[in-house]
């Protein structure tokens, strides 16, 4: 028998059986379509990490923290801001050393200010993420969608923000708008560094609570906007400069010194009986920059595939380093997995879709015993008869994966549209992450194919070994 | 005429199984046909005329003794040359005309040439020509169920002319059909039997259908005798 008589005979039993086989297929159908849109999102999903991946550098970076107990990228990036017992402290001189490292061509210092309350335009308040602040030697770089990214000139009240609070402030799509227009930063109550009014304590009588930090009033900072980041190819942070964080970063406070204690024992020197003198306090300043090091390093090597060197060369100098791959890669694993379990929840219906197959052709067989018997007469071999219809069952397979892949293909379309819509909403510039590649279409037609070939095998065992007497005579 | 030997059963044995009891559907039958014969095959229900059809046929098989056709030995052959010399050698034609309801006539007589190899073009000039030759030339495009019951079996005698068959096996092929449309039927398959001098070997329990053959043998209890 030639190949496309096996195709014609089994669709002309397919469509002999037109509601009986729509059904099966649909089954099928249910099943393609579910893998599809399932493994298409997580295929999306995947790609569009990575181009994110790609985009920032992540993979020709090396995190560093002072903390050498510290082993993950994500760990090491986001930096430790307090101090700690065990720790190398980030300095220039450190940093110097790093960039003699073999592979190194950068390194950037991180410093990260989380004492920031809200931000706020034209009495608009948005609750601040930490502030940022790094060097722009094209280590970490961003995506900006109005202005220019912090230079290493910038110096005191000049901020980058991301698209989505700019989008907040009422600037979407006219972003350029908001360039050179001014912003608030509100902090804490805590806050004593640069622009903040730090004022003496109250006289006291007896012992004094020398921790003026709890009289300070939340200070306001103004900002000049000179750039709007693409919230995606950012870390979703307000950007400063090093120069700015640094007077940030300031301790100011007023204690009382040795000088201040001789004053005031000068002054009740010649006074009888209890003595109250006027306090004598001074404002000193901590340099807490200086004091604890940088937040984070970053270090940029000439190729991705020696991140990994590089970072086992630079946890020599008793620091946490550690390269992006294993984090990339763990990610990765979380995709595959959830791809592996989303594709099981259409697995699960397509295996019912093959025992709806199975059922499908052992009716069929059944019905036809006596023209099976009728072939075998004409000069049919056992394996004619048994590839017939398990050619018959793979084309149930088959059609049930064509229109499950369209149903699919369309439904992952419409749902880029809506995804593309939310993305450039957000300001970001990547479409149709749904991605529907060329091999999970294949994948999909031929794993409906397989399946129905697979339930075809028994059914069509079964109509081979009909005896031809007995098919003949069945009634 | 020279007397050439088509078919010779040797001492062949069928024996089924119903239960704890063994029936001996042929016991120890020896006979030969010689080509381009006309033989009828009676006896009555239950005799095992229909196995020794179905064994000549090849769609059954002996426990024991051979069959030679054209001198070579059935018996004990495997599935796919069985079916090779079915298609081949045989064209069936049965009682209840076993035609395929939702094909057309050309389409049904087309069906062993599909098993045959043969091209689709071939098939469908070739299934046209049987046709033609048991009259239905006119009727190509019908189903089964637009056709009378004479016509049915016409289409199956098309069908089982379609590989040029040496042997002709029409088991009670008259049994659906009233005296007058079965007359036809034997007079047709008789017409084919001489002109194109095939081989024909007709079951049948009706004696004025055996009447026509040239030669009758009768089974009882598996068991032949030859009537004429």
């Amino acid at each position: 028998m030639r190949l496309f008589d096996y195709i014609g005979i089994a669709f002309r039993n397919i469509w002999r059986q037109k509601l009986r086989s729509s059904l099966t297929i649909f089954a099928v159908v249910i099943g393609a379509t579910s893998v599809t849109i399932m493994l298409a999102l997580v295929t999306g999903a995947k790609s569009f990490f990575l181009s994110q991946v790609e985009a920032n550098g992540t993979l020709q970076q090396v995190a560093i923290s002072k903390d050498k107990g510290v082993t993950k990228y994500d760990d090491a990036q986001h930096g430790n801001g307090g101090p700690c017992a065990d720790c190398t402290k980030l300095t220039d001189a450190l940093v110097t050393k790093i960039e003699g490292v073999p592979h190194v061509v950068a390194v950037t210092r991180v410093a990260n200010q989380g004492i920031f309350e809200a931000i706020s335009y034209n009495g608009n308040k948005l609750r601040a993420q930490q502030l940022t602040a790094y060097d722009s030697n094209g280590v970490k770089t961003n995506t900006m969608l109005a202005g220019r990214d912090i230079n290493d000139s910038d110096g005191v009240g000049v901020i980058t923000i991301t698209s989505d609070y700019a989008d907040k402030f009422g600037f979407k799509n006219k972003y350029e708008q908001l360039i050179g227009k001014e912003v608030q930063l509100q902090t804490n109550g805590y806050y004593s560094g640069i622009g903040a009014d730090v004022q003496p304590p109250p006289q006291c009588n007896g012992p004094c609570d020398n921790n003026n930090q709890n009289n300070q009033k939340p200070t306001v900072l103004t900002a000049k906007v000179v750039g709007i980041a693409d919230t995606s190819s950012s870390d979703k942070t307000i950007r400063v400069s090093l120069t700015w964080i640094k007077g940030m970063e300031l301790n100011r406070r007023y204690e009382s010194t040795k000088a201040d204690q001789l004053a005031q024992e000068a002054a009740c020197k010649n006074v009888r009986g209890p003595c109250q003198p006027t306090q004598h306090m001074t404002l000193v300043t901590q340099d807490m920059l200086a004091e604890n090091g940088y937040d984070s390093l970053i270090a940029k090597v000439d190729n991705s595939k020696n991140a990994k060197a590089a970072a086992d060369a630079i946890k020599k100098f008793d620091v946490g380093a550690a390269d992006a791959s294993e984090s990339v890669n763990q990610q990765l694993t979380i995709f595959n997995i959830i791809g592996l379990v989303l594709g099981g929840i259409g697995g699960i219906a397509l295996f019912v879709a093959a025992i709806g197959v199975v059922n499908t052709m052992v009716m069929s067989i059944l019905e036809r015993t006596r023209e099976i018997g009728v072939m075998r007469a004409v000069g049919a071999k056992r394996s004619t008869v048994r590839a017939l219809f398990t050619f018959e069952a793979a084309m149930l397979g088959f059609l049930g994966g064509v229109v499950g892949v369209s149903i699919g293909f369309g439904l992952t379309r419409i749902a880029n549209i809506f995804v593309n819509k939310q993305l450039a909403s957000q300001g970001v510039k990547v479409h149709n992450i749904i991605g529907l590649p060329l091999w999970l279409i294949l994948a999909v037609v031929g794993i409906g194919t397989l399946i129905g070939t697979l339930a075809g095998l028994y059914p069509a065992a079964h109509a081979a070994k009909l005896d031809p007497v007995e098919a003949l005579r069945y009634e | 005429m020279p007397t050439e030997t088509i078919i010779q059963l040797k001492n062949i044995k069928r024996t089924y199984k119903l239960g704890d009891e063994v029936l001996n559907a042929l016991d120890d039958v020896s006979f030969s046909v010689t080509k381009g014969e006309f033989m009828a095959i009676t006896g009555p229900s239950g005799s095992g005329k229909s196995t020794l059809a179905n064994v000549i046929g090849g769609l059954d098989t002996p426990n024991s003794g051979t069959v030679l056709i054209d001198g070579q030995d059935i018996s004990q052959v495997r599935d796919s040359k069985l079916s090779g010399y079915r298609n081949e050698h045989i064209g069936f034609v049965f009682q209840s005309f076993n035609l395929q309801g939702h094909e057309t006539a050309l389409e049904n007589v087309m069906m062993p040439m599909v098993f045959a190899h043969k091209k689709r073009k071939d098939r469908r000039a070739r299934a046209k020509e049987c046709l033609e030759a048991v009259g239905l030339g006119d009727r190509l495009k019908h189903k089964p169920s637009q056709l009378s019951g004479g016509q049915r079996q016409r289409v199956a005698i098309a069908r089982a002319l379609a590989n040029n068959p040496s042997i002709i096996i029409a088991d009670e092929p008259t049994g659906n059909l009233d005296s007058a449309k079965g007359l036809e039927i034997i007079t047709l398959l008789k017409k084919l039997n001489k002109e194109q001098g095939i081989t024909l070997l007709i079951i049948t329990h009706d004696m004025s259908v055996a009447k026509l053959a040239g030669r009758v043998i009768e089974i009882h209890d598996g068991h032949l005798t030859e009537r004429r």
